[in-house]
């Protein structure tokens, strides 16, 4: 067992303990910060992994983006200070199994899969070739499906427009009470 | 840089005159930005601006503003002479009260009686000093001074008679 | 000639043929730990008492100027008296959060300073996202905030964390956008790569007025992320008392006052080595003479002199402009900044492929 090895149980305990104490916790807050140390704990896997980039991008996307939308509306919901209930046991059960079922086929898939090792050269996760790779038309390249989510994005932010402008028919001061 | 200009058109006005009307904007606001950033640039390049007192180590030296109220006083000249006719005036124009005058019959050399003040008695620590009795005086007999260091440890020792004892009115004064 | 690489070379040498290679590498990371909160320290000493000097200059007062020489040992009594102080946790709020906030943004900036260039081949992590990763981890400044806001359990605290998540969150895209530029110029997101392009002019001279553009928004941006005046809305003193740390008093309070020097500096650093060269000296064109001169200063001092300039520059701001309302900020950033900056990343993508800089 060498440093290479704890420091990856260590990430490893870091996510699984704070995913664990997320969906616990009794407080919405507090389940928000869990998860914030939980995918803290992902981007160190793959800091670990030398993914910089990867890495640097989950903690934009989630940490910088999904957790922050989550306390947001932690914060503007209604008695959102006060603790949960208990869930009924029956949901409780129902949530395990699936749980447990979930696990159980990703397992099952990763101990079957025969990991092959191949001849082709790896690439360089360097930004030029990422961006090559992004853009990129010909096999393995990834221009489509960056263009249909470029078009879905496009699509939120116009329906967000859509539905923030006020209509311009009204007066200033309806426009005011609604 | 458009901090200014935002100000300007707070809230819900547009910007109006199309996009030329938009980098117009963004120019004079990036222009009055940089005026407000020379004005303090200059003042911290100029240490002679500044105007901090220090306090109690400049007790002699210190420079107090013309306009600097510190409390109502009554000049006296060499002869021990005032220039308070006694109208009252002062009196009427004090919103708190803070001056009393008390009178006493004087006989003048031709044997007339005249009335004089004997006590003109102004109470420091009701006084507001906004300068009211200065400018109602017809005769310019009291003045407000700049001294400022009226702490006392008995209240009654901010009670203050104006007219020294034994002064007399100017000859003339009327 | 002393540098720092050269110092950090010897005593490399040193612990790798006194000790194996493991605990070498451990000796170096406390090294380097005691080192980067040494720094802290110092930064927190000297931006607090410079911040107060600009201030008072700007404003024509004197400034503190009773302990030490003129003053100047001002923030080492502010600094003992914080340290006495009780820290105190309000009996409403949620203790472990309370707690846990003000180390979170201390975390933050330390997590910052690992690939910033501080010399010649002086780097604690010579990472090939610098740019990004330093994007990437200060969104989680935030998180500190909104953390301290809302276990405070005060409506002050959870108003200013709200205030700040949003404007945060809004500048970060232009201040971004702005970074990209030269990203763009540059094609390498390594901060090294893109000290190591500015060999021959800094991208602020060789990229015309695009790069000047995105460098004024790049400061305009980083100030409003570092919560500063003009806009420092978290924490507008006439409004909410002091926004999201109303309840921390004693060290807690010194982390956060502590956390948002050091991001000052962190941001002004970054822009340092993106627009202003980092370490490289100042060079012109072809005289010689000129630039031998310009390289016998230690690499350094350049780093810190453009870093303390930026900061200088930033606290010029705080002391002129007045705070913004809320709905100022926001049509700051989205009807002007983002805009503008967009375009502008247009315009140097264009210069980039035409080669249109020297």
């Amino acid at each position: 067992m060498n440093g290479h090895t704890i420091i990856f149980y260590l990430l490893a305990l870091l996510t699984l303990g704070s995913g664990l104490l997320a969906v616990t916790s009794r407080q919405l807050f507090r389940s928000a910060i869990y998860l914030l140390f939980s995918l803290i704990g992902i981007a160190g896997i793959y800091f670990w992994l030398q993914y910089e980039f990867i890495a640097a991008v989950q903690i934009v996307v989630y940490v910088g983006g999904i957790v922050v939308l989550i306390i947001f509306s932690v914060f503007l919901t209604h008695q959102a200070g006060e603790k949960l209930p208990v869930p009924k046991v029956s949901n409780q059960i129902i949530g395990g199994v699936a749980a447990f079922c979930t696990m159980a086929l990703i397992m099952l898939q990763l101990f079957k899969y025969s990991y092959k090792p191949t001849a082709a050269k790896p690439i360089e996760p360097t930004v030029a070739n990422i961006g090559e790779q992004m853009l990129g038309t010909e096999t393995g390249g990834y221009a489509l499906p960056f263009e249909v989510v470029s078009i879905l994005l496009l699509a939120a932010l116009v329906g967000c427009i859509i539905i923030a402008i006020a209509p311009p028919n009204l007066p200033r001061g309806e426009e005011k009470a609604r | 840089m458009s901090n200014d200009k935002n100000i300007k058109s707070a809230g819900s006005s547009p910007p109006s005159g199309g996009l030329g009307g938009y980098i117009k904007e963004v120019f004079t606001a990036v222009k009055s930005m940089l005026v407000g950033m020379r004005r303090t640039g200059y003042y911290f390049t100029h240490h002679k601006e500044i105007i901090t007192q220090q306090y109690p180590d400049n007790r002699e030296t210190l420079n107090l503003p013309e306009r600097f109220k510190g409390e109502v006083v009554m000049p006296h000249d060499e002869k021990n002479e005032h220039r308070c006719t006694g109208c009252q005036a002062c009196e009427l124009a004090c919103p708190n009260g803070t001056i009393k005058v008390i009178f006493k019959n004087e006989v003048t050399p031709e044997g007339k009686k005249k009335k004089a003040i004997d006590k003109l008695v102004y109470h420091l620590e009701l006084c507001t000093l906004c300068n009211l009795c200065v400018v109602a005086c017809p005769s310019d007999a009291i003045v407000m001074a700049q001294t400022f260091e009226h702490s006392v440890f008995d209240r009654s020792k901010l009670t203050k008679v104006l007219n020294n004892p034994g002064s007399k009115i100017m000859e003339g004064v009327e | 000639m002393l540098s720092f690489s050269e110092i950090a070379n010897s005593i490399h040498e040193w612990l790798s043929s006194h000790l194996n290679n493991t605990w070498t590498l451990v000796v170096e990371m406390v090294i380097a730990g005691v080192l980067v909160i040494s720094l802290f320290a110092l930064l927190g000493l000297i931006l607090v008492i410079m911040e107060r000097k600009v201030s008072a200059w700007m404003q024509i007062r004197l400034g503190p100027n009773r302990v030490g020489p003129k003053g100047l040992l001002q923030s080492f009594a502010d600094t003992l008296k914080l340290l006495v102080k009780e820290g105190m946790t309000p009996g409403g709020a949620d203790k472990f959060l309370f707690n846990f906030a003000p180390f979170l943004a201390m975390i933050v900036a330390m997590l910052l300073m690992a690939p910033i260039a501080f010399a010649k081949d002086f780097q604690l992590w010579n990472i090939n996202i610098g740019v990004l990763y330093v994007t990437a981890v200060s969104s989680i400044s935030v998180i500190s905030i909104l953390m301290a806001g809302w276990a405070s359990n005060n409506k002050y605290s959870l108003l200013g964390a709200m205030r700040s998540g949003a404007q945060i969150v809004s500048y970060e895209l232009s201040a971004g956008l702005s970074i990209l530029s030269v990203v763009v110029l540059t094609g390498s997101l390594s901060l090294s790569d893109i000290i190591a392009s500015q060999q021959n002019g800094w991208w602020i001279f060789k990229g015309h007025i695009p790069v000047l553009i995105s460098f004024v928004i790049f400061l305009i941006a980083v100030t409003a992320e570092t919560n500063r005046a003009p806009f420092d809305l978290a924490e507008a003193e006439s409004e909410l008392t002091a926004g999201f740390h109303t309840e921390y008093s004693g060290m807690k309070f010194a982390l956060f006052f502590l956390a948002e020097y050091i991001n000052v500096f962190i941001v002004c650093a970054i822009g340092a080595t993106l627009f202003l060269g980092g370490w490289m000296p100042f060079h012109i064109g072809n005289w010689q003479g000129f630039n031998n001169v310009m390289d016998y200063i230690p690499s350094s001092i350049w780093f810190f002199g453009k870093t303390f300039f930026l900061i200088f520059v930033i606290m010029w701001f705080r002391w002129t402009f007045p705070r913004l309302r809320i709905d100022q900020l926001l049509n700051l950033e989205w009807k002007y900044l983002l805009p503008i900056s967009m375009f502008n990343l247009l315009l140097v993508t264009a210069m980039a492929i035409l080669g249109w800089h020297f």
